[in-house]
């Protein structure tokens, strides 16, 4: 049943999801008009406009796609995901000293934000092959080293921030597969060592943003200028708002990256705590639904793959969110649906898509 | 595939997942209270910091006008380029652009760079900028955010050199001048005055900044003005001088070095202060070139210094007015008492010298002033002693300052035996009364006080007090009024009398004018001794100053003045300054709507 048409499936979308995602797609449209209109493209709210409307194309094809039919070839999947990661690394157009971006036709897509929903099939797909009641970190060594290699291109590129995305995903989906308690204690433990020990490897610059953030006052105008000016206009904000497009610090230009990474700064300058707990309230929706489509999906498949969507989504969310009000060292990561960038809108609800592709097909079949 | 798996384990664990989240959002949403709710104030505050500056509007300083009204500093508008550091991504780039549009050296904007104090603060990378550099500049605007124009007020000097000691000039303020008192609430750049009256009423002159507080965006470039308190400016000066008469003194020099000072005898009120060489204060109106500076302050010919007031000389026989008047008022003399000059004196056991070798004969206080007979002045000097001479000279206002409202005046010097056991650790030689006695030895004296001494004899006794400001914004100043020092009718007939026959058939008559009586008095004031000059008589260096110090009309005094030409050999070059000087103020006098005569052409 292609593109199934099925009155079944249609009596089983989850207008709450789809209709709150909407909601902040179209909010972020009103904060990137608000980030970039004074700005040198004054007219990107309009692109971004028309990107939600090319995102909920791919979101209705994605629901429309039975979700164990992309699950079958996951091979395939795997494959073309390394081999377009392993083209931008090596071939994709050198932008601010990262190569993350295809261009096709005239479009800058960025594969990584792609890539990470096909890991979220094909792990799922390795950890709903496991048969057993719980596993350990020898069963982890297999989807470990797959999504590892993923990871690796990415940070090559290098995208640090989506990269990291992949971690939150692999471990949640086999949090759920049964990982015993004692691998989950055990792997917090690694993952400590494991990021001490990479810390010689971290480039200057990198190295530049942790030490700042933990005392930006060691480079005002440079690398924790982000994290002073950010807080700024969030703090400024206070329980109103300065109000939509009066906020000094967007407007004024002091924020850096307002219309992408540091939106959530612009919304929370100009809506106030309040703005920022109504749009905070609208995530916390999307992601409850997501995980509650996993929580009713009919197989493990379905609530892996909606509860590896979710862990990364929600690790977006949560991490762009902290840095914003200063909580977390700067990284290079959008916020979903709020922040300008065509392939974050685009993925993002194409993972929607995904997640009610799952919820759709609850009963089917 | 099985139709039915178990999904319960992941149900549950599920359940973590999503106390997890709500949990990290939670979070968050208590970071938010913090920053929006507990610290909003503080946050609010450094927005506004980030958006708003404090320009300050400069007010424009008090011109400063003649007697008769007429413009002597003003001031005019000027273009400051100025650059903001912090709003430059690439400081380096900025500094040389700027440096090759406006075709200076980077090093000279780098020094003004890291001066500056404050941050945020613009540094003026070049003041007065002409109009094209402007034009070049405002044509790269969007290139160079981080600099921009400024119009300033600019202090202007019309006369330039002309009486450039006593108005001043300014210049930016100095590291000790920001920690003193006087110029409290000035912040580091600011233009204050740094010599003559600009400095002495500096504070009144500058009136009161404004300032402009306007809403700028993170690079630095204007947005909107939210506020703004013009500025008071500061108030108009009426000097007592006259310019006219400035403007003949300073050509009565002719280049040479010297100074001359014209003072009303009856207010003292300065007409003419003149101080050669001199140099231009327009040339410190932007913060004066180091080089031109260095080699200002280093120029043997001393031009930043004002002599009228600061230059120190021996009065020579021009002090023989005090020690007449003195002699006189002691009863040492009487008006007929006379000496008989052989051309020296032996006093004791060292032969002294008068100015004639042959002698002047029988001499009276009148002839002996007339001819400057040193002879006569020995006796009388050794009959009065060096305490009822130091007396009489601090009575005549010599020894310390006038009270000029100059800055850093200087006061001379009387010695007396006191003063030279505590300097000099030794006992007073008789032998120097008689050298003081002729105005020479230890004995200094400012031109202005001599002149003052003049005045002393031309107002009927009365001591002034020389100032330069009339009235301030309108107001007039209350100066010190003359005060009577106490010397009879008779002692400043005869001395008076003394000093017309000096200028009549003595040895001031190059001073003398068809139509005024002139009473002057003439004088040098050996650099070196006799002996050092009869060795090399042609050094130009070594030759003594010459002094007249007069006051005309002799019978109606309407102006008293002391001219000191530096090495002019003898008094004669310095009677001829001062009868210049007096021609044109009494040509002037006669017919004050004619267009103004030279000098030369009256006499």
């Amino acid at each position: 049943m292609p593109l199934g048409i099925d009155r079944r499936l249609l009596l089983n979308v989850d207008w709450v999801l789809l209709g709150t995602a909407l909601i902040l797609s179209l909010v972020g449209v009103a904060m990137v008009y608000s980030a970039a209109h004074t700005g040198g493209s004054p007219d990107l709210h309009l692109k971004q406009l028309v990107l939600v409307g090319v995102g909920l194309l791919g979101l209705v094809g994605a629901a429309a796609t039975d979700y164990r039919r992309l699950a079958d070839r996951p091979v395939l999947l795997y494959v073309v995901s390394v081999l377009a990661l392993a083209y931008v690394v090596r071939f994709g157009p050198l932008i601010a000293g990262t190569r993350r971006w295809v261009v096709i036709g005239g479009f800058q897509l960025q594969p990584s934000e792609f890539v990470k929903l096909a890991a979220a099939v094909v792990v799922a797909k390795i950890f709903a092959e496991y048969r057993q009641e719980s596993l350990g970190l020898r069963d982890l060594l297999w989807p470990g080293a797959a999504v590892g290699l993923l990871g690796l291109l990415i940070a090559l590129e290098p995208d640090l921030g989506t990269a990291a995305c992949l971690v939150p995903m692999l471990f949640t989906v086999a949090f759920l597969a049964g990982l015993r308690m004692r691998a989950v204690v055990g792997l917090v433990v690694v993952m400590l060592l494991a990021s001490a020990l990479a810390w010689p490897f971290l480039r200057d610059y990198q190295k530049t943003r942790i030490y700042t953030f933990l005392d930006p006052s060691l480079d005002p105008k440079g690398a924790g200028y982000q994290k002073i000016q950010s807080q700024i206009a969030v703090g400024s904000g206070g329980v109103i708002g300065r109000g939509y497009l009066e906020g000094t610090q967007g407007q004024l230009g002091y924020l850096p990256a307002r219309h992408t990474d540091f939106i959530f700064s612009v919304l929370a300058e100009e809506m106030g705590f309040l703005g920022v707990v109504a749009v905070l309230g609208l995530y916390l929706l999307v992601l409850w639904r997501m995980l509650e489509t996993a929580r009713l999906a009919r197989d493990r498949l379905g609530a892996f793959l909606a509860a590896g969507i979710t862990a990364s989504l929600a690790f977006q969310v949560v991490y762009n969110v902290a840095m914003v009000a200063g909580l977390v060292p700067v990284k290079g990561l959008p916020l979903p649906l709020l922040s300008y960038g065509g392939s974050s809108v685009l993925a993002t609800l194409m993972g929607v898509g995904l997640i009610l592709s799952v919820r759709m097909r609850r009963f089917a079949n | 595939m099985r139709l039915y798996e178990d999904l319960r384990p992941v149900r549950t664990r599920l359940a973590v997942v999503q106390v997890v989240v709500a949990g990290l959002v939670a979070l968050l949403l208590l970071q938010f209270w913090n920053l929006q709710v507990l610290r909003a104030r503080h946050f609010q505050d450094l927005a506004e910091n980030n958006r708003s500056r404090v320009v300050t509007i400069a007010a424009p300083r008090g011109a400063l006008l003649d007697r008769q009204g007429q413009l002597l500093v003003g001031n005019r508008p000027s273009f400051n380029v100025v650059l903001t550091p912090e709003h430059a991504e690439d400081l380096d780039r900025v500094v040389t652009r700027v440096a090759r549009t406006l075709g200076t050296g980077e090093a000279a904007i780098r020094e003004r760079l890291a001066r500056r104090r404050v941050p945020y603060e613009p540094v003026v990378v070049r003041s007065d900028a002409d109009i094209a550099e402007v034009a070049a500049l405002e044509a790269r605007r969007l290139e160079l955010p981080e600099v921009s124009i400024q119009v300033v007020p600019l202090r202007f000097y019309p006369l330039a050199t002309a009486a450039a000691h006593a108005l001043g000039r300014v210049g930016e303020i100095s590291e000790r001048q920001l920690d003193s008192p006087a110029f409290e609430g000035l912040e580091a750049g600011a233009l204050v005055g740094q010599a003559g009256v600009e400095a002495q009423y500096n504070r009144a002159l500058m009136g009161r900044d404004g300032y402009r507080r306007v809403i700028v965006n993170s690079r630095g470039l204007e947005v909107t003005e939210a506020q703004r308190q013009p500025p008071e400016d500061g108030p108009a000066f009426t000097l007592s001088l006259d310019t006219s008469l400035q403007m003949a003194t300073e050509r009565a020099f002719a280049g040479r070095a010297g100074s001359a000072v014209v003072l009303d005898p009856w207010t003292g009120e300065i007409l003419a202060m003149t101080s050669t060489p001199a140099y231009d204060p327009n040339e410190f109106a932007t913060g004066i070139d180091p080089t031109l500076w260095t080699s200002l302050a280093n120029d043997p010919e001393t031009p930043l210094m004002n002599r009228v007031i600061q230059g120190q000389y021996a009065p020579g026989s021009t002090f023989k007015i005090v020690m007449a008047t003195a002699a006189l008022e002691e009863g040492v003399i009487t008006p007929e008492t006379t000496f008989f000059c052989p051309g020296h004196l032996r006093v004791y056991g060292k032969v002294r010298h008068c100015s004639v070798p042959g002698g002047h004969g029988i001499v009276d206080v009148r002839r002996a002033l007339a001819m400057s007979c040193n002879v006569f002045f020995y006796h009388v000097g050794m009959a009065l002693e060096i305490e009822r001479i130091a007396a009489w000279a601090k009575r005549m206002g010599l020894g310390e300052p006038t009270g000029v409202d100059l800055p850093h005046e200087l006061g001379g010097l009387i010695p007396n035996p006191e003063w030279k056991l505590r300097t000099q650790k030794t006992a007073w030689y008789p032998g120097e009364t008689v050298s003081v006695a002729i105005g020479q030895g230890q004995v200094t004296a400012t031109p202005l006080q001599m002149a003052r001494v003049a005045a002393i004899i031309a107002n009927g006794g009365w001591l002034v007090r020389p100032h330069l400001v009339h009235s301030a914004g309108g107001g007039g100043l209350d100066f010190e009024p003359p005060r009577p020092i106490g010397i009879s009718e008779e002692t400043l007939a005869v001395v008076k009398e003394g000093m017309k026959a000096v200028v009549a058939g003595g040895t001031g008559w190059r001073a003398r004018l068809r139509h005024t009586v002139v009473a002057g008095k003439t004088g040098t004031a050996q650099v070196v001794s006799r002996e050092a000059l009869e060795r090399s008589p042609d050094d130009p260096s070594i030759q003594p100053h010459g002094w007249f110090v007069a006051f005309a009309p002799a019978d109606e005094p309407r102006v008293a003045l002391a001219v000191l030409v530096e090495h002019g050999g003898s008094s004669g070059v310095a009677a001829a300054v001062a009868r210049s000087i007096l021609a044109r103020y009494f040509s002037q006098e006669r017919r004050p709507a004619a267009p103004p005569p030279t000098a030369e052409a009256v006499d």
